[in-house]
């Protein structure tokens, strides 16, 4: 099991244990932890899921792929560490993850 | 006022409580294929709430009522599919062209098929794709309104038909001059989810006539290719079948439902969201002024009356509260509706675009199978109410002539309208 915080835009922590092999998208949604919608279920299609890896983590978390690079630009938002949680696979080297949710989703 | 969010949900499903079996619940009735529910749909599953608070009955299967049941049962989407086999099967079709079209079409497509489809078509859906199109959806609509504006009268839906049909006809490189028969054959296959009867010959007709035209435009773009800097939607899907992911019936098939997809939603969305403009001339006014308020219009718009009601069926038990349903369970999802529910929005019935608790809507559905085409769909509603705001002045509207059955894609039949031009 893999420790994920995530930061609502108000800042209240929720933090979960994510089993190795789902999404960080999958940790909070299954959790139903409030900021993350998902839509799609994961089908890096509907950009509901957007959050902002902690500076930290985002060397270990790497860049989004070419679709999800796409599909981010849902939103014009510059902030860094941007990503579909749907698309960062839940790995033991992510222990202690914290991601922030955008204030809004839609 | 709850916050959408259900005690009983997937996370509990695996608490051992006692549940009863869905086919067992006394539960309200909604007679969801009547064409009197279709006119005035809203007090009917007020009313059924009332009695349970997230499930019905109907004569096509349980109705999911709930705003947060829907989202909660949609996260169990792999525990459920689609009902084209049944649906084909209650028409008679069964190897007939509409029926060989439903059977065959990424809706119904699941598993490994599945996710291969949606892979090769995701790039050219996305976002980004979306905003690329954004001058062709503006010249479309302004070359539409050119013609139309001068009437001072005239069916808006008929209007917004010509729209989408225009778009993704550039798009993909066929010309204009085959809307009109291509706009027929859509009118038709418009229908295929309502398990209307009445319309099987004209759908069976339709679907050949688009399976000619696709065939044929595929023949030719691949005897005589663009430049690569110069390729359209249509290169693009040309390009996966060269390569070898994408088979040529599969080709025809993909091409036939974007058009389908793509046609009656968006029309209906506009025509809706219309009605309500009709009724609120200061929001009107900002959307003519502001791109980015008359988006959020869309979004509204979309929560109030989306388009689409869908089925699914049960393929493995779902457990969800205090119920069981079982596999084999039908169930039916309106989406269209679902986001007037008073449980998780205040004033659910007011056409409010920048309300401070706007919840997501479902108009392009849920789970794996959500519209592929949601992003051009949203820019191309929005750029075309944009410049329908600054061009169609005052408008009114005496409301709808009729309307479209609620299963499948609803909305408006004939939406009169009257205005003076800019």
């Amino acid at each position: 099991m893999v420790k994920i915080t995530y930061v609502e835009h108000d800042g209240t922590e929720h933090r979960m244990e994510v089993p190795v092999g789902l999404t960080v998208m999958r940790g909070a949604r299954d959790n139903d932890v409030p900021g993350i919608l998902a839509d799609c279920g994961g089908a890096c299609a509907c950009g509901t899921c957007r959050v902002f890896v902690a500076e930290q983590f985002r060397a270990i978390v790497g860049e989004p792929h070419a679709i999800e690079e796409a599909v981010l630009e849902i939103d014009d938002s510059q902030r860094p560490g941007k990503r579909l949680a749907c698309q960062i696979p839940v790995t033991e080297a992510l222990d202690g993850l914290i991601v922030h949710m955008p204030e809004r989703q839609f | 006022m709850d916050d959408g969010q259900f005690p009983g949900n997937v996370a509990a499903q695996a608490e051992d409580r006692p549940r009863q079996l869905i086919q067992d619940l006394q539960l309200p009735n909604l007679a969801v294929n009547e064409d009197w529910f279709a006119a005035n749909p809203i007090p009917q599953l007020d009313a059924a709430r009332a009695e349970h608070p997230w499930l019905a009955a109907s004569p096509l299967g349980f109705v999911v009522t709930h705003y947060s049941a829907i989202r909660d049962l949609f996260k169990l989407d792999s525990q459920m599919r689609g009902n084209y086999v049944e649906m084909v099967d209650m028409m008679g079709a069964a190897d007939t062209p509409w029926g060989d079209f439903q059977l065959g079409h990424i809706l119904n497509a699941r598993g490994e098929r599945h996710q291969r489809l949606r892979d090769v078509l995701a790039p050219a859906f996305t976002p980004r794709q979306a905003n690329r199109h954004r001058q062709l959806m503006r010249d479309v609509m302004a070359e539409l309104l050119d013609q139309w504006a001068p009437r001072g009268a005239f069916d808006f839906e008929e209007f917004a038909s010509w729209y989408p049909i225009a778009v993704i006809s550039r798009m993909i490189g066929s010309p204009d001059e085959a809307i009109p028969q291509l706009r027929a054959s859509l009118e038709a296959l418009g229908r295929s989810v309502s398990m209307d009867l009445r319309v099987l010959a004209a759908m069976q007709e339709g679907t050949q006539r688009l399976d000619a035209y696709c065939s044929e435009l595929i023949v030719k773009r691949l005897a005589v290719r663009k430049p690569d800097d110069d390729n359209d939607l249509l290169d693009v899907l040309l390009h996966i079948h060269v390569e070898g992911k994408l088979a040529q019936p599969e080709l025809v098939n993909i091409l036939t439902f974007l058009l389908t997809a793509g046609y009656d939603t968006s029309k209906n969305v506009m025509t809706m969201m219309m009605f309500e403009l009709c009724q609120s001339p200061d929001v009107y006014a900002r959307c003519a002024a502001d791109l980015d308020y008359c988006t959020k219009a869309v979004d509204e718009a979309m929560r109030l009356h989306g388009t689409n009601n869908m089925m699914r069926i049960v393929t493995e038990d779902i457990a969800y509260r205090d119920v069981l349903i079982p596999a084999g369970t039908t169930l039916f999802f309106p989406w269209a509706i679902a986001g007037q529910d008073p449980t998780v929005i205040d004033d659910p019935h007011a056409f409010i675009p920048d309300r401070p608790d706007q919840i997501r809507h479902m108009g392009f559905g849920l789970g794996a199978h959500m519209c592929l085409g949601q992003h051009i769909a949203r820019a191309q509603i929005a750029e075309g109410m944009h410049l329908v705001a600054q061009r169609l002045l005052a408008p009114k509207t005496t409301g709808p002539r009729g309307w479209r059955p609620f299963p499948g894609v609803w909305g408006m039949e004939g939406l009169p309208i009257t205005f003076s031009s800019a």
